[in-house]
């Protein structure tokens, strides 16, 4: 019969899907720096899907090259120059380059979940690993709790259970022990352990002297507990205390000078990923928006992003305000303590920067990082009077992290970088969270 | 499927295979499986049968099952391979009458196998199947041994390369020695004849022509390959100076897979418009012979009209493939060829013409045995035809406010877009490209050259392939081509590229 139902046959597909995915989230995270400046991301709730252009994976093959201007052939009504559809595009940043160095493909829009980016992005950092040294955890008593069983205690936490299971166990252990010793059955070791009352010493007698009785009994054998001292299990207690853990974040910005949209939108950015990976890290986030010219005030975050531009520039002022704001509120003992401060550079009086900037190290804050925000035409080559002061004054070495310049010390909790491009934010982002610093 | 419909589908195949031998379609025994859809959708993304693992298979698999799974269209249906014992599946969940519709479907596909030349050739390729179920376990073995990344990599390069072949697919190209014994003895009888009283008059060289001879005569003991050759995976195969023995064994399947299915490239519009064609018909007997109640034509006719769609973006072959031939059919019972009539300029005499002639039948079954779909294309495709698919080629435009693509009709002159089908399957996208030396520089350096056709190659995928090349030379790759009307050369050497 030619229709036939065949032999199962293994099933590969799920595993090479998986395979292929695998390789799909490699290159994700090859191009994590792109899509961590996404728009999308840091407007996105939690769950939220987003879209990522990533390339197909397609193995590369001998192509010919651009097509002329019509693509394709298809079929239906119309006229020349009629539209019959339309999709969405890809945005090509401009100035990104990266892209175009790898061998393949189209883009195509991936979706992937801001959770399943965040953890990516997590491993990339190495951030895990921050936890064990760095965090800063706070004791809470709770009082006493039952946890566990010990082998003394008092009689009113006498586990009855636990203890009459290591009784029965010593009832098998007697009776096993009786039949080798005597040879007799099972039964009659059982009736001489019973008249005994479980001292195997005396059932040993018994048996020896034949004065078992096993009259009017079944045969069956029904097992007690024999309770020696050592068999008695208690429950134990335990001081029951739990951690909590909990971050500041100081989020300052220099308001004099005129950032626009885009350079804004840098610092939003930067602010948005650095909580939603200390989220991950502490239980609780605190983020604190410092804006200033020549003083500083708190604002919310809302003012944060939309202040227009002011006098003139002293930074120090924010940074004694987060002084201030440690000293009252946020205690290094039990706050692990962030400060980023995004500027352009222009300041009055760098010396009494740098000084404030020393007073938050002597603290013991945990990081402070400055941001210099740059036009896109920034060569590399110049940079601000302020940086300088900072690199002098607390002797950074410069080290090139990924192509871009990290001003900072291991044993330092401070750091300098300037931003340029939107690609600049992960690898910024990345060396202010780099738990070895 | 019960035992009861199993029976019934089983009378029903009887039937269509005796149908299709009334409407004189060639047949043999096929093998009919039935199976549960996510073996058929492995199947569709695995090229054949069972074959080994790789993420281009499961990236496929996870592509057709989510347009299975999630948009509820295209439902698996058909799958037939060329096998000396052709093989079809059936889908369990399918209704049955789309398990006939597959069957009629198949029973076009396999006269089409059996007797167009092209078709022939890849079933000179019977072992393929075999060979692809075997190569399963022996790659996993590998990968235990050598490393699933390396043979991952070996996949992906011979893969990057599969589809390099001569343009003849009927040329199996002479390896290096065969070659080499031809082309000198050529020369040497050519060298003969010159300085021959009596040689071939037709050749006579100069003195220059003879030393330049006399030249390649000597070049030609040391020169590999003799002669430019197009089979690029065979001749790595048999010249890579590093391959180990698993990696050869590695190309020679995947090379071989390629080469039983490069004949369907060159018959997609035909062959599933022969099969739609053939389908139509033999339902049609089916309902008409009361073996499909009228209760499942109206299933037939959705899942028909569903394969037979026109899509506004690609030429969907079963539809305009099977239009073609009830074209054709139409075209030859009543005499529309020829030169009176293409020189009869009159429309309304051209559309009613009709000489009674009945040729239709006997034109495409004849369309079948010898035509590729580019000869179709070029021979068969009217400008009526194209007016009555109303076939266009469209473009994209990114609209730069909103940065939508928006694609438009660009052309819908018939001359135009014959010449734009026709050029799409002048290569049926292979880039043309030999390799020219393998010992190059004297240093074992690997030289390809593009026959550069007016089309500059895409230079990402270009340097992307050089790099799977290199995985299997392991030594510098050279690629002449032409780009911006200027010779060029891409190189890799392991580290970089470079171009010369």
């Amino acid at each position: 019969m030619p229709i036939i139902i065949p032999e199962h046959i293994k099933e590969r597909g799920k595993n090479d899907a998986r395979r292929h995915r695998e390789k799909q989230k490699e290159i994700i995270k090859e191009q994590l720096p792109g899509i961590i400046a996404e728009e999308s991301i840091i407007t996105g709730k939690p769950g939220k899907i987003i879209k990522v252009p990533i390339k197909s994976l397609e193995i590369p093959y001998f192509k010919s090259g651009k097509p002329s201007p019509s693509v394709g052939v298809g079929q239906g009504g119309g006229n020349k120059g009629d539209i019959i559809g339309k999709r969405k595009g890809f945005e090509k940043e401009k100035g990104h380059k990266r892209a175009g160095n790898e061998p393949g493909v189209d883009y195509i829009e991936t979706e992937i979940e801001i959770e399943e980016l965040i953890e990516m992005a997590m491993e990339d950092l190495g951030l895990p690993r921050l936890e064990e040294k760095t965090v800063k955890k706070l004791i809470i008593e709770l009082g006493y709790k039952i946890h566990g069983i010990s082998r003394s205690g008092p009689p009113s936490l006498l586990h009855r259970g636990k203890t009459v299971k290591e009784g029965i166990r010593r009832f098998w252990a007697f009776l096993n022990a009786l039949r080798q010793k005597s040879g007799s059955s099972e039964f009659l070791c059982y009736r001489s352990l019973k008249q005994a009352n479980g001292n195997i010493n005396e059932a040993i007698r018994l048996l020896k002297d034949n004065a078992v009785d096993i009259s009017d009994v079944d045969e069956k054998i029904e097992p007690f507990p024999i309770l020696h001292p050592e068999d008695l299990r208690y429950r134990k207690i335990q001081e029951s205390r739990s951690y909590r853990s909990q971050a500041v974040v100081f989020a300052m910005m220099d308001v004099s000078y005129s950032m626009d949209m885009e350079k804004k939108y840098f610092a939003r950015s930067m602010f948005w990923w650095l909580v939603t990976f200390l989220r991950n890290i502490y239980q609780e986030v605190q983020v604190r928006f410092i804006a200033h010219d020549t003083t500083a005030w708190l604002v919310n975050e809302e003012e944060f992003f939309h202040t227009g531009e002011m006098g003139g520039t002293y930074c120090a002022s924010a940074y004694e305000l987060v002084k201030n704001l440690i000293e009252t509120e946020y205690p290094v003992s039990v706050y692990n303590v962030y400060a980023w401060h995004f500027s352009d550079g222009d300041d009055f009086n760098a010396e009494a920067a740098a000084k404030s900037i020393q007073k938050l190290l002597d603290m013991g804050i945990n990081m402070i990082g400055y941001g210099e925000i740059h036009s896109d035409k920034y060569t590399g080559q110049e940079f601000s009077d302020l940086l300088k002061t900072y690199i002098n004054k607390f002797n950074l070495p410069v080290k090139k992290e990924d192509n871009f310049l990290v001003w900072g010390r291991d044993e330092l909790s401070f750091m300098a970088v300037v931003l340029c491009h939107k690609s600049d934010l992960w690898p910024a982002i990345k060396a202010f969270l780099r738990k070895d610093r | 499927m019960n035992k009861n419909d199993l029976g019934r589908l089983s009378r029903i195949e009887t039937r269509i295979n005796n149908i299709a031998k009334e409407y004189s379609l060639l047949t043999t025994e096929i093998d009919f499986e039935i199976v549960p859809a996510r073996r058929m959708l492995e199947a569709m993304s695995y090229w054949f049968p069972v074959n080994f693992s790789h993420w281009v298979f499961g990236r496929d698999f996870d592509k057709n099952r989510t347009i299975y799974e999630y948009t509820g269209q295209g439902i698996p249906y058909e799958q037939v391979w060329n096998f000396e014992k052709p093989r079809a599946l059936l889908v369990k969940e399918n209704p049955f009458v789309l398990n006939v519709l597959t069957i009629a479907h198949v029973y076009g596909h396999v006269d089409f196998f059996l007797g167009s030349a092209y078709l022939q050739r890849g079933r000179a390729f019977s072992d393929i199947a075999e060979e692809a179920r075997n190569s399963t376990e022996r790659f996993h073995r590998y990968g235990s041994r050598y490393g699933h990344i390396a043979v991952e990599e070996v996949i992906d390069a011979s893969m990057s390369i599969q589809w390099q072949e001569p343009a003849d697919p009927f040329l199996d190209e002479p390896d290096d020695e065969e070659a080499r014994k031809y082309l000198i003895e050529k020369i040497r009888k050519r060298l003969s004849d010159a300085t021959s009283l009596y040689g071939n008059q037709k050749n006579i060289d100069t003195k220059k022509d003879i030393i330049s001879l006399e030249e390649k005569l000597k070049q030609l003991e040391y020169r590999t390959p003799p002669e430019p050759v197009y089979d690029l995976l065979k001749y790595l195969i048999a010249h890579a100076p590093y391959l180990n023995k698993w990696e050869r064994d590695v190309l020679g399947v995947v090379r071989n897979q390629a080469r039983a299915l490069s004949p369907n490239r060159r018959t997609k519009i035909l062959n599933e418009g022969w099969a739609t064609f053939w389908h139509a018909r033999i339902m049609r007997r089916l309902f008409q012979e009361g073996l499909l109640t009228p209760s499942e034509h109206g299933v037939f006719v959705d899942y028909h009209a569903k394969v037979t769609q026109a899509s506004k973006i690609r030429l969907n072959e079963y539809h305009v493939g099977s239009a073609l031939f009830e074209n054709i059919q139409r075209r030859w019972d009543m005499g529309c060829f020829g030169s009176e009539y293409n020189a009869c300029v009159d429309p309304i005499a051209r559309a009613n013409w009709d000489t009674k002639v009945g040729k239709g039948t006997e034109k495409i079954f004849s369309v079948r045995a010898s035509y590729t779909d580019r000869m179709a294309i070029e021979d068969l495709f009217s400008d009526e035809f194209i007016h009555e698919q109303e076939l266009y080629l469209y473009g994209i435009h990114i609209d730069k406010k909103t940065n939508e693509e928006i694609v438009y009709i660009v052309e819908k002159c018939p001359g135009i877009i014959r010449s734009v089908l026709k050029e799409q399957r002048v290569l049926y996208g292979i880039e043309p490209i030999a390799v020219v030396d393998g010992n190059y520089r004297g240093k074992g350096f690997l030289f390809l050259r593009h026959d550069y056709h007016g089309v500059q190659l895409n230079e990402l995928y270009t340097r992307g392939t050089l790099e799977h090349i290199y995985r299997l030379w392991k030594r510098p790759v050279y690629l002449e081509t032409r780009a911006q009307n200027k010779k060029i050369v891409y190189v890799f050497d392991g580290k970089q590229h470079k171009t010369i």
